[in-house]
């Protein structure tokens, strides 16, 4: 077993990789904050930058909104998606969901908000669908839809793109449990389907969840991309007025970058103490209706709305994709046209000519970290299972902590620190730094997408094959692996996606040495031409897909004669 | 007898100077031969990435310099880095060799040394630069260039209109307010702080302002009220018959050329002459948006490339800028089919080859002559964008 004993050092590299950069990114931004950056003449520490912060025109307004749509919307999502799982599950929809999830899950979050804009604008698809015919418009009438002051078409968006990561993160944690048998008694005790789900499967399954929902609620609050392309405009939403900030010309601007950055990571880490407070509330407010005993149910008439918005959801982002086609086979559309006047393939040539160079470098960063993202997982995983058999000390329980660290301090207040530290040790711009970086993000995720059926593994079978074979890694390489190769290619997939996705770290740690297809679209989309934007975006989106339909087709091709692993 | 020495000691000083210019380039070409150049330049536009990839294979051809683009989302990302580099005290094999910048980006450049230092005038083309009769090409925003940053290329704020649904086109800040009084919702522009943005605002100021002579001084905060009281009066009354009634601006001009072609405004405004012309043959706009500028004239600038004060490939860099000079590199610049950025260079010093290359530009389907668009008015000093913007936004953004 001496390779199991060994296994500490994957939790241990782990831990000391994530703390470090982390609280060094930290710190990196906490002295601008206070006023000391000795290369633009600051360096006398003071609290003037938090003044300069709190009374900055509008900072109530956008913090308000900040708040507003990042909580309502994590609020929604979670509500969204308990509720759909127990409505759903088992049923033809729910099974529909597991299919089409990944190439869903796979949609960038900018090429999402870029589409569902266009859908919902005044001057957007759907207004062209009817228009002129039923509303009589010729020109697309003058409404706030987009970038509306409340931050509504932000925060319906997110519930958009947050509810099939919560989905999926559920089907993985639904294996802990014993759902058919608890159905089951249930059923006999005559509780309805749902009512067995909220009152009996989701608190028990809402411990599993519950780092996730607070990556959404981190990830709600700080995002940028969406933000700029759907949330207000003035003010806007917090991130995006802090990237402003970092991008000012004028350099004193830093200071109260640093500052802000630093409030919304303090505002992350209330709405998650708050999350805490309200699990609380739950468990002490629910508890009478959980065990009153009563059969009858008044979650039922939600039923057919639930169903609704779930497949709403389904329908804007696929819509929202086949928009980016046409546009990207657009030459000239114009309101009210329901199609293009013209179309061409002259974009889809420029675009893909200019993004190969882009496409290998995201292929091989994506390829490179998810690789090793996997190592790591599966070493501390497997760490767990060893200790969790010895009862020996479990270091991979502490990562659960570390881990989640980059998904909930907000991408650009440590990143900027990070990238500071790497060009004093004159380790920015290479191509390993790049990769690692990614490796912070990709990481979580594919911890997340794991963890949950590699520990639920029957070890009964490893431990079989072991009284055969006296070879730990013979073992694991030839027996356990082997049978788990469909969640680990399809972590394998979630985490290239992630680092396909990537952009504020390319940006930073890479210095302009390295172009990927994200920080194309990213530079292409701060241009007017939709078109172009389409190509790109879908070209970004390909990549993902492409590594989804592999970890779903691989299994099946491998297996195909293996009628135990066809599940 | 006297004033002939003067002139023949005139013109050995002369000859003597650009035979010593040319050997420095001579040796600066030989330096440059197999460096590579990073240039950190906005990435927004297919149109400008082609016309990069094509100066970069120029040079690689002619003098086995290689150019990389690093495409940029905001130049501004770009002086963050290198002021980091300089924070960490990196001061050879920086990130960036030449940036394309102006304005603002420059000043804060230049005020924190980023920049390499004078070396615009050691490049043989900066000889044909319009100096004389583009002022802007010495005072970039009102911050004197000193050479730290060689021209590109010009710019002036241009209206662009669809003809279609707009018949006369407003030739004053006036005619523009009553346009939108006329026509609610299908005017606006875009959010501050932003370069386009604040642009409008500056034009709109430089209209109205009773003494615009002020605009060249730096911003007297006891003045500002009083001066500025034309443009927020002006601005009350424009905004409840802005696009959204003005609750919603876009974020970029970028987001104003898709507005206009989607029919959600009809006037919009650019900073690039030809970018309209440009749009039309790319399809990206219908070919009835024609431009124009206001009776008292548009207030113009330049652009230009600097070399930040830590690139190793300075030399490589400098050959690459003195190509972007070039008649050839301009005139090619200079085409709206190909880009449509107006040349830098005077084009009455051209003779020969080089002046067929201009001669042969066509002329863009909705672009200004270059009489009607004028000189194009100065940029007001760069004090006024922070108080401008600060007003702005407290007034406005709430």
């Amino acid at each position: 077993m001496s390779g199991q004993a060994k296994g500490r050092i994957f939790p241990v590299v782990v831990i000391s990789l994530f703390c470090i950069t982390i609280l060094a990114g930290l710190f990196g931004t906490l002295l601008p904050s206070l006023n000391y950056l000795p290369v633009i003449g600051y360096t006398r520490i003071s609290l003037s930058a938090w003044f300069d912060f709190f009374s900055y025109p509008g900072i109530q307004t956008s913090i308000f909104v900040t708040l507003f749509s990042g909580i309502t919307a994590s609020f929604g999502v979670v509500c969204l998606a308990f509720l759909f799982i127990s409505f759903s599950y088992g049923n033809a929809l729910w099974k529909f969901f597991e299919k089409i999830l990944a190439p869903v899950l796979s949609i960038p979050h900018a090429a999402f908000a870029i589409g569902f804009g266009f859908l919902i604008a005044p001057s957007g698809w759907l207004m062209r669908m009817v228009s002129p015919v039923l509303t009589g418009f010729t020109r697309p009438p003058d409404w706030i839809i987009l970038n509306d002051p409340a931050g509504l078409s932000l925060t319906i968006a997110l519930v958009i793109k947050e509810f099939p990561f919560l989905i999926m993160v559920t089907m993985g944690a639904l294996g802990q449990l014993d759902i058919k048998k608890t159905l089951l008694v249930g059923r006999a005790l005559g509780y309805s389907k749902e009512q067995i789900w909220l009152k009996i499967l989701i608190p028990r399954l809402y411990p599993h969840l519950r780092l996730s929902v607070f990556a959404v609620i981190a990830y709600s609050l700080s995002v940028v991309d969406m933000a700029i392309i759907l949330g207000p405009s003035s003010p806007s939403s917090l991130s995006v007025l802090i990237l402003k900030w970092f991008n000012d010309p004028d350099m004193s601007f830093k200071l109260l970058a640093a500052a802000g950055s630093l409030f919304l990571f303090f505002m992350v880490v209330v709405s998650i103490l708050c999350a805490c407070l309200m699990e609380r509330a739950v468990l002490v407010f629910l508890r009478p209706w959980i065990t009153n005993g009563k059969r009858c149910s008044f979650v039922s008439p939600l039923k057919s709305i639930i169903f609704f918005m779930g497949c709403g959801t389904l329908f804007f982002t696929a819509v929202s994709s086949v928009i980016l086609v046409i546009w990207s086979l657009t030459w000239q559309w114009r309101f009210p046209d329901f199609l293009p006047a013209t179309w061409t393939l002259k974009l889809w040539a420029k675009g893909l000519m200019s993004s190969f160079d882009p496409v290998m470098t995201t292929l091989f960063t994506g390829l490179a970290s998810a690789f090793i993202g996997l190592l790591l997982a599966i070493g501390c995983l497997e760490h767990e299972v060893a200790a969790g058999k010895t009862r020996t000390r479990n270091y991979t329980g502490y990562i659960h902590y570390f881990l989640y660290l980059p998904l909930l301090v907000p991408q650009i207040t440590f990143m900027a620190g990070i990238q500071f530290l790497l060009v004093i040790m004159n380790m920015d711009g290479y191509w390993i730094s790049l990769m690692v970086s990614h490796l912070l993000f990709v990481l979580p995720y594919m911890f997340i997408a794991l963890s949950a059926t590699y520990i639920a593994f029957d070890e009964r079978v490893t431990d079989q094959a072991m009284l055969l074979k006296r070879s730990y890694i013979k073992v694991l390489f030839r027996v356990k692996l082997p049978m788990l190769i469909k969640p680990i290619l399809f972590s394998f997939a979630i985490g290239f996606s992630v680092s396909v996705a990537q952009y504020i770290p390319t940006m930073l740690v890479g210095a302009g040495r390295f172009s990927t297809i994200t920080t194309e679209v990213v530079s292409i989309a701060s241009g007017s031409d939709r078109r172009a934007i389409a190509v790109y975006a879908l070209i970004q989106q390909c990549l993902p897909m492409m590594m989804y339909a592999f970890a779903i087709i691989f299994p099946k091709i491998l297996y195909y004669n293996r009628k135990g692993m066809q599940v | 007898m006297k004033s002939f020495l003067l002139i023949f000691s005139g013109v050995l000083v002369l000859a003597v100077f650009s035979q010593a210019v040319a050997k420095d380039w001579s040796e600066i070409e030989k330096q440059a031969n197999g460096q590579t150049v990073y240039f950190n330049a906005w990435g927004g536009s297919q149109t400008i990435n082609e016309y990069i990839q094509w100066a970069a294979r120029q040079v690689q051809k002619k003098h086995n310099v290689r150019v990389i683009h690093v495409k940029a989302t905001d130049i501004s990302d770009v002086v963050s880095r290198i002021l980091v580099e300089k924070a960490a005290d990196k001061k050879t094999n920086g990130s960036v060799d030449l940036m394309w910048i102006n304005g603002e980006n420059f000043k804060a450049m230049k005020e924190n040394k980023l920049l390499y230092g004078p070396f615009s005038q050691k490049l043989p083309y900066y000889q044909l630069v319009d100096i004389e009769n583009k002022k802007t090409l010495l005072y970039d925003f009102t911050t004197p260039v000193d050479n730290m940053e060689s021209p590109w290329g010009m710019a002036q704020l241009v209206f662009s209109y669809d003809s279609k649904q707009v018949k006369k086109h407003p030739k004053n800040m006036l005619d523009l307010l009553a346009f939108a009084r006329e026509n609610p919702g299908r005017f606006t522009y875009p959010s501050i702080p932003g370069f386009h943005g604040t642009t409008f605002i500056k034009q709109v100021l430089h209209e109205l302002i009773h003494d615009p002579e002020v605009l060249n001084q730096p911003v007297i905060q006891s003045d500002f009220e009083k001066n500025t009281q034309p443009l927020w009066d002006f601005l009350d009354a424009l905004h409840p018959f802005l696009w959204r009634k003005a609750k919603v601006f876009p974020t970029s001009a970028s987001q104003m050329v898709s507005l206009l072609n989607d029919n959600e405004i009809f006037i919009s405004f650019s900073f690039n002459p030809n970018s309209v012309s440009n749009a039309i043959k790319n399809g990206e706009l219908p070919n009835t948006i024609r431009t124009y500028i206001h009776t008292n004239g548009t207030i113009g600038n330049a652009h230009f490339v600097g070399i930040p004060f830590n690139s190793s490939a300075r030399q490589g860099a400098m050959v690459f800028a003195n190509f972007l000079l070039s008649p050839e590199a301009q005139a090619r610049k200079a085409d709206p089919t190909i880009w449509g950025d107006p040349t830098v260079l005077d084009t009455q010093k051209l003779v020969g080859r080089d002046k067929d290359l201009f001669d042969a530009v066509p002329k863009g389907i909705a672009t200004l002559t270059p009489k009607e668009l004028g000189q194009g008015l100065p940029e007001p000093h760069v004090s006024w964008v922070q108080a401008l913007e600060k007003k702005w936004l407290e007034t406005y953004s709430k």
